[in-house]
């Protein structure tokens, strides 16, 4: 879409500033805030930049150690030390390894369930196609607080509670149908002659998919690794209920065991969020590229 | 391991392979026979960790009975419990809250502990209200972990300031006391009363309601709420016109939860506050609180005819119903009921570090009169004041099988009254039929 | 697996080949085995228990009441303004945030410099763990201390605080503002894959026969969005219809229900109340209602499905 020049660049310029702000104010508060103490936080009004910026928040998650605690060692509670940061600020690195561990597994085998089943339903005319579509979606239409207690009942028959691999088989359950959802729609806006064109010089279906659609399918590929990928990684109430031990927490399990009954420090919350946003903004990154450049409908052209 | 427990005749095996080890043991190596057995389940929120943890490593160095010691927040724990009862997961000793008895009882997720002569000893030694509301149909689930009350704090620079020589004894008092202290521009909403909905809502209206001189319900367990005598009006009217008539309360005292209230009145936007007397701690730490060493608890204000009463709450050491049909299992369950709950090596050591650690309040009576608890307490407040509210301290008394489902409903009616939705009775009325209705069902 | 052609023939109106039935199920199997293994035992779990008078503390009677649990629901008055307020709840999110995506979606289809910060940028809101959204939220919104209330004092748009999430009349305002910040991401995602996928010579086309920038964007842009739409719009109204979690940290269905929701209805009945069989059945009639929407919102947009 041109406009003219110099009014398409300025329209373009507020615009994103417009976009920025929405986006990143909320983010700033929190980033700010987590370099300020909790007095200072507290401040009417607001100190937007932090007046007296404190790396404490970080730091304790960085260098808490794991120790047998014995009386002696004991933290004691939090004023007579001065820190009111929780004593599960250890285990927040080690939990957002499990949190990454299950999302790329879900992410992987995310991909190899639903990019067939949506090549199926895009492209193939075969009998149970809309009801397969429907019955992925009756899957997700329940609440998950009506699920929890199931769920739980399901992975404890298993014998996997506390484990990786009871939260990547429900994530995975969860994840399939939209995923497959969002590659059908995609599928099906490419063309249909691609297939026949490829059918007629011999490929079977299977080569069909992988050779001609899925690399024409980039962009609808990346939106599911990244739909998958993070819903993953902020699944809070399953995991909540499936595990037990570090073994198998989750960052999010962690985050919220922050806010305890009797003690909470906003700022070193704030200091958990930031960093718990940092590994799906960096997999953002790595694959944003493939949708915004994406790759228009060249193949058709000639 | 899951199914290990429910099935009889795993459970006879497991019986035999200890009994057989117990006697090799004795036998030959002379080990203790409970170092044989599974690890216990203890499960808790949040609070205290390392605390908890260091008492445990030493459970488990004097007894040899290993502990898989698990939290979860305090915001998710209830769920968190119930779907680990109704899942049947592994569980043998968790704290319990004295609101949520009835039902996990009712739900047969809880044993008594009353044939445990080891561990009811200690009642002759634990404040009254404390014990009777670990108690439930005659007979007792666990020994305290905490307990503690509701206590009313000000801040005694705002009052000075004021020109206010003594806090107030009445909610009257109370309330000309803020209209001076607003009418100074000293703070613009001198009382501090958290109203939000959550699980301490109704440790404040039961707080507001005693010390009007009523109850909510009657002894027989009969509403009395709705009864404009019976003190529980008295106190909502007082609210209600507390945030809308004299404006000394704030309006947003409903999104308002304790740990908000609690940093509100920290950072010096209140004159007054009720508070869990605990939080004394935090408020006279000079790294937590802009208004540290001008906090002092007083007695809580009466009601026309009321008194200083107020509400106790208390959260003690459960024992679940699979640990108490094993043997074993129950047996070192009440091992380490009374490590935590009762005496360790014979002194009351958790309660004191918990005191130490954290601030908070205990049943134990001997305990006031210990010299480290005394000189620890002094530096940020008064001991004499503590036992003294704590004397006042009354047991909720809506706690049954359906409390959780009325405390919706009363929670909301009384926020629906403080925002002048519907007027005071409305609101009590509305609560006592749904009371009346309940009760009926059960 | 043999398939007669002569059934299918009149099935599609054209032949369905045995081949493409087999190979059909082949795809699907892998997704078929996960979904029937992993959730079909926990719906039909759920829809059985809803039949039974199921509360936990009266463990010894349980009584198979048919469908007793729904009637009792539908005669429940909360339960109708409950639905009421899911309702406004679910129309205000979901249109504000095909709105905002699709702003968004089509700024960050134009090519300029910068774009690929801001695409970074996007996906930050999506990315915070949803306890973390949970309490920035909680603090920004707070009536004492809150970055909202201190921008607004600071621009002098107020001049002092005021109440947020206290005030019923704000409170499901501000509840949906951030569940539309934590769900524009993946909306304008999902927007801007469809708007990739719009063919450039169409638009060429377009303006060499005189068409300008807005009827373009009428007679290309917006029909060719329609699946995407679609898509947003199932997603996003079955994720507002069951959102449990910003109602949970922000205000527990208060203050005085004003944001109590079927999804927090839901929860109450469940593990406040301990009343499974309430709770399954309030959950039940909420997946048909879902679905019920979903079902229409598939039929009247798309050709195909």
């Amino acid at each position: 879409m041109k406009i003219p020049h110099l009014g398409r660049r300025v329209l373009l310029f507020f615009a994103s500033l417009l976009f920025a702000v929405y986006v990143l104010a909320p983010i700033g508060w929190l980033v700010s805030s987590s370099f300020q103490s909790e007095a200072e936080i507290t401040s009417v009004p607001p100190h937007w930049i932090p007046h007296q910026p404190t790396i404490e928040n970080f730091a304790t998650i960085f260098t808490a150690k794991d120790k047998v605690v014995t009386y002696e060692n004991r933290k004691e509670g939090d004023t007579a030390t001065g820190g009111f940061i929780p004593s599960t600020a250890k285990n927040l690195l080690p939990s957002m390894w499990n949190s990454l561990v299950v999302a790329l597994a879900v992410v992987i085998l995310n991909l190899l369930v639903s990019v067939p089943a949506a090549y199926a339903l895009a492209k193939i005319r075969f009998i149970g196609r809309d009801s397969s579509i429907y019955f992925m979606l009756t899957t997700r239409v329940i609440p998950d607080i009506a699920l929890v207690v199931p769920f739980f009942l399901f992975v404890q028959q298993l014998g996997l509670l506390d484990s990786k691999l009871s939260l990547i088989i429900t994530y995975l359950a969860i994840t399939v149908p939209f995923s497959t959802f969002i590659l059908t729609g995609y599928f099906e806006s490419l063309p249909d002659d691609l297939d026949k064109a490829a059918r007629v010089d011999g490929c079977s279906r299977f080569q069909t998919l992988t050779l001609v659609y899925l690399p024409l399918a980039l962009p609808s590929l990346v939106a599911v690794v990244l739909f998958t990928f993070l819903t993953s990684w902020n699944e809070f109430l399953l995991a909540l209920m499936f595990t037990q031990t570090l073994a198998s927490q989750t960052m999010p399990i962690v985050v919220a065991s922050f806010t305890s009954d009797f003690t909470i420090s906003f700022s070193f919350i704030n200091a958990a969020g930031v960093l718990a946003i940092v590994p799906p903004v960096v997999v953002a990154i790595m694959f944003e590229r493939y949708i915004v450049s994406g790759l228009t409908a060249g193949a058709v052209k000639g | 391991m899951s199914n290990m427990w429910t099935s009889g005749s795993n459970r006879r095996d497991f019986l035999k392979m200890t009994a057989s080890a117990s006697a090799v043991g004795t036998g030959l190596l002379s080990l203790p026979a409970s170092a044989q057995a599974a690890p216990l389940n203890f499960y808790t929120w949040s609070a205290a960790v390392d605390t908890v943890k260091s008492h445990l490593s030493a459970f488990e160095a004097k007894t040899g009975i290993k502990v898989n010691y698990n939290n979860a927040p305090w915001a998710q724990y209830r769920d968190t419990m119930v779907t680990k009862f109704v899942g049947k997961a592994p569980l043998d000793v968790l704290w319990v809250s004295d609101s949520w008895l009835p039902e996990w009882a009712e739900a047969g997720w809880l044993a008594p502990v009353s044939n445990f002569p080891e561990l009811m000893k200690y009642n002759a030694e634990a404040d009254d209200f404390s014990t009777k509301s670990m108690q439930y149909k005659g007979k007792q689930y666990g020994l305290t972990y905490y307990t503690d009350y509701m206590a009313f704090f000000y801040d005694a620079e705002k009052l000075k300031k004021a020109g206010i020589k003594e806090p107030p004894s009445t909610w009257d008092e109370l309330v000309q006391q803020s209209l001076k202290i607003k009418a100074a521009g000293i703070a613009d909403y001198p009382m501090m009363l958290p109203m939000a909905r959550e699980s301490w809502l109704i440790e404040f209206l039961t707080a507001m309601v005693y010390s009007n001189g009523g109850g909510f319900t009657d002894a027989s367990g009969a509403a009395i709420m709705s009864d404009p005598k019976k003190g529980a009006l008295q106190a909502l009217q007082w609210i209600v016109d507390a945030v809308n008539k004299y404006k000394i309360i704030s309006p947003a005292c409903v999104e308002t939860g304790e740990l908000n209230g609690l940093k509100s009145f920290s950072s010096g936007n209140h004159a007054f506050a009720l508070l869990s007397r605990y939080r004394i701690r935090t408020l006279n730490d000079p790294k937590q609180s802009q208004i540290a060493g001008r906090v002092k608890q007083a007695l809580m204000p009466a009601g026309a005819g009321g008194s200083h009463a107020t509400v106790g709450w208390m959260r003690f050491h459960g024992m679940t119903a699979q640990a108490a049909s094993d043997k074993t299992r129950a047996a070192n369950a009440a091992k380490l009921i009374e490590w935590f709950g009762g005496k360790a090596e014979g002194k009351y050591r958790f309660q004191k570090m918990l005191f130490n650690d954290i601030g908070s309040g205990f049943a134990v009576k001997e305990l006031f009169k210990d010299p480290e608890v005394q000189a620890s307490y002094a530096k940020y407040s008064d001991m004499a004041m503590f036992e003294k509210q704590q004397q006042f301290a009354r047991k909720k008394d809506v706690i049954t099988r359906w409390f959780g489902e009325w405390d919706e409903i009363n929670g909301s009616a009384w926020q629906s009254a403080v925002i002048g939705k519907i007027s005071a009775a409305e609101a009590l009325k509305k609560s006592a039929q749904a009371w009346n209705d309940l009760r009926k069902q059960a | 697996m043999s398939i007669r052609t002569s059934a299918l023939r009149r099935f599609f109106g054209h032949p369905v080949s045995a081949y493409d039935q087999k190979s059909a199920m082949l795809f699907l199997a892998p997704m078929m085995v996960i979904l029937t293994v992993v959730a079909v035992f926990p719906i039909l779990y759920s829809f059985w228990i809803s039949l039974f008078d199921l509360k936990l503390t009266r463990p010894h009677r349980v009584p198979f009441v048919w469908f007793d649990n729904y009637a009792n629901i539908f005669q429940d008055s909360m339960f109708w303004d409950s639905v009421g307020r899911s309702t406004t709840f679910t129309l205000m999110s979901v249109s504000a945030i095909m709105f905002i995506a699709m702003l968004m979606a089509l700024l960050l289809n134009e090519e300029f410099r910068g774009r690929r910060i801001l695409s970074a940028i996007l996906l930050i809101p999506w990315a915070i763990p949803y306890v973390a959204n949970g309490l920035m939220w909680k603090w920004i919104y707070d009536s004492g201390y809150g970055a909202l209330n201190g921008l607004l004092f600071q621009l002098g748009l107020i001049d002092k605080y005021i109440v947020m999430l206290g005030d019923v009349q704000k409170t499901m305002l501000l509840i949906t503002n951030s569940f539309v910040w934590k769900e524009v991401p993946l909306a304008t995602i999902l927007l801007l894959v469809t708007l990739k996928s719009i063919r450039a010579d169409l638009y060429s086309a377009a303006k060499v026969d005189g068409a300008n920038v807005w009827q373009r964007f009428i007679h290309i842009t917006l029909p060719a969005l329609t699946p995407g739409f679609a898509l947003v719009m199932i997603y996003e109204t079955m994720m507002a219809i069951r959102h449990f979690d910003l109602f949970f940290i922000l205000t527990e269905g208060g203050p005085a229900d004003a944001s109590h929701v079927l999804a927090w209805q839901v929860y109450v009945e469940t593990f406040r109340k301990l009343a499974f069989g309430t709770g399954a059945a309030l959950a039940y009639i909420m997946a048909i209602v879902t679905f019920t929407l979903a079902f229409f919102i598939i039929r009247s947009t798309s050709r195909k499905l």
